[in-house]
Order: C-alpha cells, then sequence, then structure tokens
C-alpha cells in the first residue's frame, strides 16, 4: 500500500455519522427502531477532492450493500463524478453540482423544505428512525466548508440531535458545541491535528480516500446484513496519524451495546452480545481515555491578539509615563479641569463650537498672513 | 465657469447611494452613522468595529447622518456636505493649478523658450483641468454618492497645498493638520509641503537657470526664488527661506494642539487620547480589518502566519517611507510634483486603499498636464487599464460574494492588476517630468558651461 502523501493544508473529511434518536421529548424511552436512513453529503468539487467523492461514494456503496435502500438515502454530490457513464456504480444523486448549499442541507436534516420539493430530495425520517449522516470536504477549527463558498458550523449542528462521528482536521472541534441528548461523537482527530490522506492513486493522481474512512470501510467490508458487531470500534493512532477521539458524555447507551446495523444497515432482529468485535477487543479501554481529553486543551487564539497589544503597549507606556511625569506639577489644574468638564454638560456642542471657531480663525488668518 | 454648474446639478441629483453601495465593492465603509448612534448612547464610538476616524469627523458628520426630510432620499444632508467638500476641492486646486500654470510660463520665458513651439497661449489652463478631471472623474463621484469619508480628506489635502502654493501659512498647517488627523499617511506630505514654503513652486533644475544668467542682460521681475538666486549668487544652491518653515511648524504646532485637546474633550469619558490613538492609527497601522477593498493587504493578511504578522506588518509600512528620502532627493525642484508622487504612492501601499484616493492623485496628475502630457508613454494602455479594472472590480466582487460562482482569487486578481498599473503610471509620471528636465536643457538655445 503506498501510503501517500500528506494533505498540505487543513484537508478535512467530515465523515459524520448521524444517530438520530427521535424520540418524544417527554418520555426518555426510546422508540422502537423501523427504518434506517442515510444522508451522504460530499462537499467539494474539483478533481483534486477527489477522494472526498470516493469516500462518499464508497460508503453510498456499502450502505447500499448493507440494506439501505435508495429511497431511504439522500446524496448529496458537489461533482458529478458519480454519474460518469464509465462508472460501475451509477448512483441515483439527488442534490447534485450547487444544489449542496448549507441551506440545502439544513432543510435536509431540519425537514423545511419549500412546496415543491420532490419526496426523494426530502429526509422523511420518523420517530423510529435511525438516521447516518455521512458528511465529506474540507474543514478546520468547527467548521466544515461547502464548495468554497459556504461554511457549515459546529454550532448549526448543535442544535440537532445527532450522533456526531467525525473524521476530519480537527474534528473533535466540531462537536464543541454539542449539547443534545442522544448524542454520541466520535471523531478521528483532535483539535490541533490533522486527519491524513490514505494512498495515491498513480492513474488518477490525486489521493483517493481518507484514513479514518478507510480503516472504517474496512471494517464494513468485512460485515455482512446479519452480523452483529458493535459500534464499539477502535482506531490505532498510528495507522490513523491522528488520534481518534470519542465523546460520550451525551450519549445514554453504553457504546458498546449498540450494533453497527443500527445506523449502518436495515433493520433486523438483532440479539446483541457482549463481546466486541474480536480484532479490536483490546482496544476498548484507549477510546474510553481520548474522550476527555479535547475540551482541556487551550484556546491559542489569544495570541494574536497579544501581538498586537505588545505593538502598542510599548506605545501606551510611554505615553502614561511621561503624562504621570507632567502630571505632578499640574495636578490640580488638571483635577479642576476634570470637574469642570462634569460641569459642562453637552460637551458636544462645546466641541462643535470650538470646531466653527477653529474655521474661522483658519480663515481670517490666512487672509491677513 | 458653466462646466462647473453642470457637475453641481449632476451630483445633487437623487441618486440613490444605496444602490451604488450595494453593487459595488464597500469603498472605505464610513461607519459614521453607526460611530454617532453609540455616541449618543453613551457609548465609546469605537465600541463597535465599525468606526475608526476622527471623533471630530463624528461630531460634524454624525448628526447629517441622522436628519431626514420627508419624500428626500436619506442620508441627503451627507451628501450635500460631501458635494460642498468635492467642489471646495476642485476651486483650490483651481486656484493651485493658476498659481503653477503662472510659474511655468514665467520660467519658460526666463529661460527663453517662448521661441520653442509652445507659446504663452500654448500652456494649457492646467487649474482648470484639474478642477475638471477632479469633478468628473468616476471615482470621485463614486465616492460622494457611495458616502464614503473621501471627500472630505481629499479636501484637506488640497486645502494643504493650495495653501503652501498661495503661501498662507496657517492655512497649509490646518490643512496638513487635519489630513493627518482623519488619516495618518497625509503627514509624508510635511516633506512637499516644506520644500513649497522653502524653495518656492515648481520649477526647473536650479542649472538651467544658471545657463541662462550669463546671457541676460536686463533685469526682469519674477517671483521665482530660484531665478533670483541664479542672478544674485554664482553658487549652485537654492535658498531655503528658514523663516516661512519655523512659521509653518509653529502653527502645525498650535493646530496639532487645539485638534488633539478636541479630540480629547470628546473623547473624555470613553478613554481619552490613547483609545483614539488606538482605534484610528493603531487600526490603520495593525491591518485589523481583513474585509476586502481594492488593495491588496487583505488577502496577504488572511493568510500570513501570526509568528510573521508583525514583520510584514513593518515591511509594508517601511515601504511607503523608504521612497520618501530618495524622491525627495530627485524632485526637491519641483515640491508639487513631490506632493503629488508621495500621494499616489501612498494610496497605492496604503493599509485600506480606496477609490477616492485615486480620485485624489489622478486630479493632481491633471495639474501637470503641461509637462507630462506630451511626454508621457504608455497613457492609453494605462487609461484602458484603468477602465477595465475599475468596471470589472465590482463585477468580480458579486460574482464572489452575491452569486458565489467566484472566489476571492477573482477580485484579487483584478486588485493586483489595479495595484500595477497605479505601479506604471507612477513610475511614468516620474520619468516623463525627469525627461521633461532634461528636454528643457537640451533645447535651451543659450546652452553655455557652468562655471561653479
Amino acid at each position: 500500500i503506498f501510503f501517500g502523501k500528506r494533505k498540505k493544508m487543513k484537508n478535512l473529511t467530515l465523515v459524520v455519522m448521524l444517530l438520530c434518536y427521535s424520540f418524544a421529548s417527554s418520555s426518555g424511552d426510546s422508540t422502537i427502531h423501523t427504518n434506517n436512513w442515510a444522508v451522504l453529503v460530499c462537499t467539494s468539487r474539483f478533481w483534486f477532492n477527489y477522494r472526498h467523492m470516493a469516500n462518499t461514494l464508497s460508503l453510498y456503496r456499502t450502505v447500499k450493500r448493507l440494506g439501505i435502500p435508495d429511497e431511504r438515502i439522500i446524496l448529496m454530490l458537489a461533482d458529478d463524478m458519480a454519474c460518469n457513464s464509465r462508472n460501475q456504480y451509477p448512483a441515483q444523486v439527488d442534490y447534485r453540482g450547487y444544489e449542496v448549499t448549507v441551506e440545502n442541507f439544513l432543510r435536509v436534516l431540519t425537514g423545511r423544505h419549500e412546496n415543491a420539493v420532490p419526496r426523494s430530495k426530502r429526509l422523511l425520517s420518523d420517530e423510529g428512525s435511525h438516521i447516518l449522516l455521512y458528511m465529506t470536504g474540507h474543514g478546520g477549527d468547527e467548521f466544515l466548508k461547502f464548495q468554497d463558498a459556504e461554511e457549515l458550523q459546529s454550532h448549526d449542528l448543535a442544535d440537532a440531535e445527532l450522533l456526531i462521528m467525525v473524521d476530519t482536521c480537527q474534528a473533535a472541534t466540531l462537536f464543541n458545541q454539542l449539547q443534545s441528548p442522544g448524542v454520541l461523537a466520535i471523531g478521528s482527530s483532535l483539535k490541533g491535528e490533522n486527519s491524513y490522506s490514505h494512498h495515491l492513486d498513480s492513474d488518477i493522481g490525486v489521493s483517493v480516500v481518507d484514513r479514518f474512512t478507510y480503516y472504517t470501510l474496512a471494517f464494513f467490508e468485512r460485515l455482512n446484513i446479519y452480523d452483529n458487531a458493535s459500534l464499539n470500534r477502535s482506531y490505532d493512532p498510528r495507522q490513523l496519524m491522528s488520534t481518534a477521539y470519542y465523546r460520550t458524555d451525551l450519549y445514554q447507551p453504553h457504546l458498546s451495546e449498540v450494533p453497527v446495523t443500527n445506523f449502518f444497515g436495515s433493520v433486523m432482529e438483532t440479539i446483541h452480545t457482549d463481546s466486541a468485535y474480536h480484532a479490536f477487543s483490546s482496544r476498548i479501554s484507549n477510546s474510553k481515555i481520548k474522550s476527555d481529553t479535547p475540551f482541556n486543551q487551550p484556546f491559542n487564539q489569544l495570541s494574536e491578539q497579544d501581538v498586537k497589544e505588545d505593538l502598542q503597549n510599548t506605545n501606551n507606556q510611554n505615553d502614561e509615563l511621561k503624562t504621570e511625569k507632567q502630571k505632578c506639577p499640574y495636578s490640580e489644574m488638571r483635577a479642576d479641569l476634570h470637574e469642570k468638564l462634569k460641569k459642562i454638560e453637552n460637551v458636544d456642542t462645546m466641541v462643535n463650537l470650538s470646531i466653527a471657531v477653529m474655521i474661522l480663525v483658519v480663515m481670517v488668518s490666512s487672509s491677513l498672513l | 465657469m458653466p462646466v462647473l454648474d453642470l457637475g453641481l446639478i449632476f451630483r445633487t441629483s437623487p441618486i440613490d447611494p444605496d444602490l451604488i453601495r450595494g453593487k459595488s465593492q464597500p469603498l472605505f465603509p464610513s461607519g459614521v452613522a453607526e460611530g454617532y448612534w453609540l455616541k449618543q448612547a453613551s457609548m465609546s464610538p469605537y465600541a463597535g468595529s465599525m468606526y475608526h476616524g476622527s471623533p471630530l469627523l463624528l461630531s460634524l458628520l454624525g448628526p447629517l447622518t441622522v436628519q431626514r426630510i420627508k419624500g428626500q432620499p436619506s442620508h441627503l444632508f451627507c451628501s450635500l456636505v460631501f458635494v460642498i467638500a468635492d467642489i471646495l476641492s476642485a476651486m483650490l486646486l483651481r486656484g493651485i493649478g493658476h498659481k503653477l500654470q503662472m510659474a511655468y510660463g514665467l520660467n519658460a520665458r526666463l529661460l527663453g523658450l517662448l521661441k520653442s513651439p509652445r507659446d504663452k497661449e500654448g500652456i494649457l489652463p492646467s487649474g482648470d483641468i484639474a478642477a475638471l478631471v477632479y469633478l468628473w472623474n468616476p471615482f470621485t463621484i463614486v465616492c460622494c454618492v457611495g458616502l464614503s469619508t473621501s471627500p472630505i480628506e481629499n479636501m484637506a489635502v488640497i486645502l494643504a497645498l493650495n495653501g503652501a502654493v498661495t503661501r498662507r501659512v496657517p492655512l497649509a498647517a490646518f490643512g496638513l493638520v487635519m489630513a493627518t488627523h482623519l488619516s495618518l499617511y497625509p503627514a509624508i506630505l510635511t516633506i512637499p509641503v516644506i520644500f513649497l514654503l522653502g524653495y518656492g513652486l515648481d520649477a526647473p533644475p536650479l542649472k538651467l537657470f544658471l545657463q541662462t544668467r550669463n546671457v541676460e542682460s536686463d533685469n526682469r521681475s519674477s517671483t521665482s526664488s530660484a531665478s533670483k538666486q541664479a542672478k544674485l549668487k554664482p553658487t549652485a544652491h537654492l535658498p531655503f527661506l528658514w523663516r516661512t518653515v519655523v512659521h509653518f511648524v509653529f502653527w502645525v504646532l498650535v493646530w496639532s494642539l487645539c485638534v488633539l485637546v478636541l479630540c480629547g474633550l470628546s473623547l473624555s469619558k470613553h478613554g481619552g487620547l490613547e483609545e483614539m490613538f488606538k482605534r484610528t492609527y493603531g487600526f490603520i497601522l495593525s491591518i485589523e480589518d481583513l474585509s476586502p477593498n481594492i488593495g491588496v493587504f487583505w488577502y496577504f493578511f488572511a493568510e500570513v502566519f501570526d509568528f510573521f504578522r508583525s514583520f510584514f506588518l513593518i515591511v509594508f509600512h517601511v515601504n511607503i517611507l523608504f521612497m520618501l528620502l530618495p524622491l525627495a532627493i530627485r524632485l526637491k525642484h519641483r515640491p508639487c510634483f513631490l506632493a503629488f508622487i508621495y500621494l499616489a504612492i501612498s494610496s497605492l501601499l496604503k493599509s485600506y486603499p480606496s477609490v477616492g484616493d485615486s480620485a485624489l492623485y489622478l486630479s493632481l496628475w491633471a495639474l501637470f498636464v503641461n509637462e507630462l502630457a506630451v511626454d508621457m508613454k504608455f497613457s492609453f494602455f494605462l487609461f484602458c487599464g484603468y477602465l477595465g479594472v475599475s468596471l470589472l472590480s465590482p463585477v468580480m466582487h458579486n460574482l464572489w460574494i452575491w452569486r458565489g460562482t467566484g472566489n476571492a482569487n477573482f477580485y484579487f486578481g483584478n486588485a493586483i492588476g489595479y495595484a500595477c498599473f497605479q505601479i506604471v503610471f507612477v513610475v511614468e509620471s516620474v520619468s516623463a517630468m525627469l525627461n521633461h528636465d532634461r528636454a528643457l536643457k537640451k533645447c535651451n538655445p543659450n546652452h553655455q558651461e557652468v562655471k561653479n
């Protein structure tokens, strides 16, 4: 396997797997799980973002293979490699090209469409749905970029009931703002870390898939519809070249109790077993530890302000020193002036009058001198 | 002047400023209305991030942004103020041009160049041309209608130049102090203003007068100190009128004190002078606002790493400063032209350029039409370049921000093109002026060796 080149800038493949426990807010009980939906979004276009398209389409294929029918999949692709006639797996693309915008995406999630939008473009989930939301593209600290023109921020995702699994650069930051219950967050990298592409295809010339997705898909390739593997898988940080991170505090059931097919396949009667998938059993403990770290990282945004302040601090200090030295003999005068100023109610008219006087003096002096 | 009246009528016609502001790129967001509102709400006018100008401007213009007359478009009074400022600037430009034209004719006569192809009637009325160029320049009109504060800043600069040219020292000092107070960059005009007051108006180099001195026999009165000097002493140095310059410095101090006291008064409750300096000059020097404009710095500073930010800030500001001295040495015999070059360079390299700055230096260029119009190369190329850039720039901005089919690079490419055209313009103007001086030397019919 050719471990291809690192992404230079903050390339972000956001794998957002959205588990939506839609239940009546009064009762905390989960309703019967009846169907699965999948919303797969690719937000970047152009050839050099081929891997994002490939991520989305490979997950589309996985999800279809595991049983979610086309009617319950909403596929949003910002560029149309899928519909290329050479493609062996033609996709039913619901939102294509420039229709992939933050507004349309949020409309799909919230269900607030205009009347004319066809059924195939709507997320018609109900109480018993689990929704898989997969998003890929570029992003960074608390945002995801849509087509070079817009961004989806972590605030936008916060209000939904989501399980967010984010595989991007600084993935952990995108769910900083989440507060709703029923949300489980799994991220591929922490704040300040990048997520990396997996390998390069020399025929195509660009990276074709990202690491986190690659290992996720590798896991799924081994499954079939009848498997009982749980969601509690962990990722090897050495292979990912970043630290996977789980945020479990908002999610009630334990991670190992949640079967993967809850979200990725069709609804089946599953009998849960306690054993996780064998290959990953030894790494269960790692995932728990990593869930605590992102929130302790200091924010480095103040450094820019510090630089600016340093530039002006020296000036201010000099001014203060000078005025202090001059104030001592004139301190009484200044105190008097201040009191007078406070008594004068309308400083503004005085300033205006003074400006007028100044202009008058200018005109007089320039005509005389 | 019927043409000037036409300009006035055109301006006061009810052009909707929102149309201009909405469709084209933001010139320099004045934010006067916001600053005024904050002030009325007893907060510091700098509390919001929109207003970064002078508190005096706020006291003058603020109430005007609020008053409305029924049936008239909003901001009518503000527009009127800017129209009046533009007309005053045009009249002052006319005064400068008149003086320069007289000096040019005088120098030409002294050098015996009247027999050259250009007669006295052939001298173009540079004052009128400059005034017309200023009034009818599309950039000026867009600034005036788009309600940026450029007309007032331009007026202060032109006031300073007029005062220096007509030797009214308090006026020059006042103009310079106000211009520096409103935006930082006219401070570099101190050098040409001092030269104007000390050495006098633009004149060909002293050597030419020394060459003709030996041939002339009759005494002619002249106002140019260069020719007087040439008659009196055989040295090659111009006299420097120190008395006038000291006078000027005194008035500068007086006006600066007034301005600082007034600003301190109006901001006494909101942090005082330090706050003002931090928010006005500090804002200009530290380039905090990275919203797109017709300049090139916003793009650069959006991607520069924080570690290098102060370094690049210093580099960009020194870029203007280090050009001042060589130009001053080379062009000290032409201080008005030096002022034009300084203004062009500062409007090219300042932190937040706008088309109002271009309006100013283009009309100042027209003051030197007698010397430059013949020699200047690439004039058609530059004209087309300016036209193309000013037409494409709002289009690219629209594509990027409103339609979303373009991105920042479209607009920035335009800005880079604009900067290139400006650079070519400045370089060509300087070389045309120097060529003009060399041409004077060549076609001087009384060419003789100078004995030092």
